[in-house]
């Protein structure tokens, strides 16, 4: 990107949700490569703030819920079917995340489950994907829900066992990760470099080997634009949860 | 009528009682379903990744958080030193002033120790962006004053008599003071010192979420992905580092407390050593192109008006939050300061405390959350296992504590008593833990404030308490919450603080020790 754009570009990695907010909202970070969730919740707390791009898998993102086997539960048929999470012992991922957290308990909500009804009156939160998928193939959790490209890639690598953990519902489509940028970098680094910026992440593609690189570790064919319209939804559904305020 | 007596050796044991209820619950919703993952984990132990791409990031995060650890370790230790003076009840004697003054001190001291330092890292990042030496303040802030609390404490327990008759030698408060108490506090200074600095190397390791990088990001990034490989050959250069600055430090510790008297030319050496270190770790944070002080501004929140925090106030289950938080905290303090005792005695040999020591490392070396996800895979989330995770934590730090106290004890008394034939364990009792159990509880009642915070970093377990509920409430920008929230921190801190006080004082005053009457 440096090269690109013909300035230094650094790499900072934060690796804490409510951080990476922050560090953005006190103009720390210019760039950020953020969720569903926490994207909303920084761009509303920084004035001017754009989101520029996506992925292209990003505009049909699902979660999935999995469950043990020895929990009995099965694959469900409609959004009516998640009641049967009622009383069982069940985690979501990290707290501000958007597949692993945000959409399902919205889902869970919409069918009339409500957080207190899981065994122990708490959900867990495994702090990460992987991490969901391997405390419910443990048993310790009956249930869980997680980002589907994690749940993807976890079976190509053979990380999953099919006998002790399986899928039983996947949610509607949503929009999930986006590229946000501050809103003050064409006045810092003259006029377009906004526009600049985005079509530089529009125009990564595969043929190039170094681009091939940042796409597969993005799990992405390409970026695509997007804007804040997108994220309406999850706004609506932050403030429902009381995630934004 | 029987008398169990309490005593300071009595109570030592006591906490242990919590081991029954949390191993009992933990055995019972046991399984075998995270065998493989479980087993994953311990065979990584002895097979880390040699990829050089690992190993090179993991050695610059390393690099990164002993810088970070050095600076808030000297920040923490030196201001804390001079806090620990003025709010002892000693100092303030010397002048003829009320103790008051010290206690109140004290407790304002407990604001800053309340709070987790991975909380004061996002509350100062939020007001003053992100920069390396949030970190840094971040650790300093609660280390502070909690080298300030522990060793006012010290400070105190100096004989007031000497007092008094220094003072009536017609000498100055501050020289009555510091004749009173420095030849007492240089070697209880070097020896907590020194201890502190592997505190803040684990703290460093923790705030590597900030984008400081360190080796604590390396650690965090690999464990979230279960890569166990990857996430070993950072804990191997962690744990050689931890094991290397301890042999450092109890070199130094021998050397400089070995002369019979202190003389001020080694007290000069000792600052000079800590001002080099000090130039070094900032020079080389600049050779890893970290500069501290880059991009720090003011930056505002909207405060929230009295309206809001009615408002959070009601959206938040109180009893359940304060049980929640008490149970975890009394149950792991149970488990950390019972266990360590009770081995030591059941296994006194020289191999055996050697063995323990070796588990302890380990155990300090593997941050809660990490410990947490292993007992979870092998049993059902129940309190027990947030318990048991904080515990052997915490277990570890509290072993450390107690070998290093009677290391640092001479053996007349042991040879004494093992010479009139009791057996080791007996031996071993009465003449090493009863002469540590004093300072062994003083230390336990710091380790209940460090738990009471740390409950924050097992939500993994399930939400319980006060801890998790910071969490959620500062990922959702929830000011008014997140203020409530540490309120109610602080007070159980200083409502802690002031029972161990009185506690403390009512078993030194007590002439004969404390009987609960029991019908035979």
């Amino acid at each position: 990107m440096s090269k690109e754009l013909n300035i230094p570009v650094r790499y900072i990695p934060v690796t804490s949700y409510p951080a990476t907010v922050n560090a953005f909202r006190t103009k720390s970070l210019d760039l950020v490569w953020f969720g569903g969730l926490t994207g909303v919740q920084a761009r509303l707390q920084t004035k001017g703030s754009k989101v520029i791009a996506q992925r292209d898998i990003d505009e049909r993102f699902h979660s999935v819920f999995i469950a043990n086997t020895s929990s009995n539960l099965t694959r469900i048929k409609s959004i009516e079917g998640l009641r049967v999470l009622k009383g069982k012992r069940f985690t979501f991922g990290s707290e501000s995340s958007t597949s692993g957290r945000l959409m399902p308990q919205y889902y869970l909500q919409k069918a009339g489950v409500k957080t207190t009804d899981f065994k122990g009156r708490v959900p867990g939160f495994s702090g990460s994907h992987d991490a969901t998928i391997a405390l419910v193939q443990s048993g310790s959790y009956q249930a869980g829900v997680l980002n589907e490209k994690v749940w993807e890639s976890n079976l190509r690598r053979g990380r999953i066992n099919p006998s002790k953990v399986i899928v039983i519902w996947k949610t509607p489509k949503y929009h999930d990760y986006h590229w946000l940028a501050q809103g003050n970098l064409d006045k810092r680094f003259g006029k377009g470099f906004t526009e600049k910026l985005k079509n530089t992440l529009l125009g990564f593609n595969k043929k190039v080997p170094n681009q091939r690189k940042i796409l597969n570790l993005f799990q992405a064919n390409r970026f695509i634009p997007s804007n804040s319209s997108n994220y309406n939804n999850i706004e609506r559904i932050g403030r429902q949860l009381k995630k934004i305020r | 009528m029987k008398k169990i007596y309490l005593n300071h050796t009595t109570l030592t044991f006591f906490p242990s009682l919590a081991i029954i209820p949390v191993f009992i619950a933990f055995l019972r919703e046991s399984h075998s379903g995270g065998f493989e993952i479980v087993s994953d984990f311990f065979i990584a132990i002895i097979y880390p990744s040699f990829n050089h791409v690992v190993i090179e990031s993991a050695w610059r995060g390393l690099q990164v958080t002993l810088c970070t650890a050095l600076l808030s370790w000297i920040f923490s230790t030196s201001i804390g030193i001079m806090l620990a003076v003025i709010s002892s009840n000693v100092f303030w004697k010397a002048f003829d002033i009320d103790e008051s003054v010290g206690v109140f001190i004290r407790r304002c001291l407990a604001i800053p120790r309340a709070i987790h330092e991975l909380v004061w890292g996002l509350l100062l990042q939020a007001f003053l962006g992100l920069s390396p030496l949030i970190a840094i303040l971040a650790i300093s802030i609660p280390y502070t004053a909690i080298v300030s609390r522990v060793l006012s404490d010290q400070f105190d327990s100096i004989s007031q008599d000497n007092l008094i008759a220094i003072k009536q030698t017609g000498s100055r408060p501050l020289s009555t003071f510091i004749t009173a108490s420095i030849n007492k506090m240089i070697p209880i200074i070097i020896n907590y010192g020194g201890y502190r600095l592997e505190c803040s190397l684990r703290s460093a390791t923790l705030l590597g979420v900030f984008g400081l990088g360190g080796i604590g990001t390396e650690l965090q990034l690999s464990f979230q992905s279960l890569e166990f490989r990857e996430m070993w050959t950072s804990f191997w250069m962690l744990g050689l580092l931890m094991l290397g600055l301890e042999n450092i430090i109890a070199l130094f510790r021998n050397k400089f407390l070995s002369k019979a008297t202190l003389s001020w030319k080694s007290l000069r050496n000792l600052i000079i050593t800590l001002f080099v270190i000090f130039i070094f770790s900032l020079t080389w944070l600049r050779v890893l192109d970290i500069n501290l002080f880059t991009d720090i501004s003011w930056h505002h929140i909207t405060i929230p008006s009295v309206i809001d925090f009615w408002q959070a106030s009601l959206e938040l289950e109180w009893i359940r939050l304060i049980t929640g938080t008490l149970l975890l905290t009394f149950l792991s303090a149970g488990i950390a300061i019972g266990i360590p005792p009770i081995t030591m005695m059941l296994v006194p040999t020289r191999l055996g405390i050697k063995l323990q020591s070796c588990l302890w490392t380990f155990l300090r070396l593997i941050p809660a959350p990490i410990s947490a996800m292993i007992l979870l895979l092998c049993s059902s989330p129940s309190i027990a296992v947030a318990a048991l995770a904080l515990g052997i934590h915490n277990l570890g730090v509290m072993g450390r504590l107690l070998k290093e106290g009677i290391d640092q004890q001479n053996n007349n008394l042991f040879n004494a008593i093992q010479a009139s034939g009791a057996n080791s364990n007996s031996t071993w009792l009465y003449a090493k833990l009863t002469v540590q159990s004093r300072s062994y509880l003083a230390y336990a009642a710091y380790r209940m404030d460090v738990l009471l915070r740390e409950t924050a970093v097992v939500g993994l377990v399930g939400g319980v308490g006060l801890g998790w509920q910071l969490q959620e409430s500062l990922s959702s920008f929830y000011w008014a919450q997140v203020i409530l929230v540490i309120i109610t921190f602080i007070s159980m801190t200083i409502i802690g603080e002031t029972i161990s006080d009185r506690f403390s004082r009512y078993l030194l005053n007590s002439k004969s020790p404390i009987g609960i009457a029991l019908k035979p």
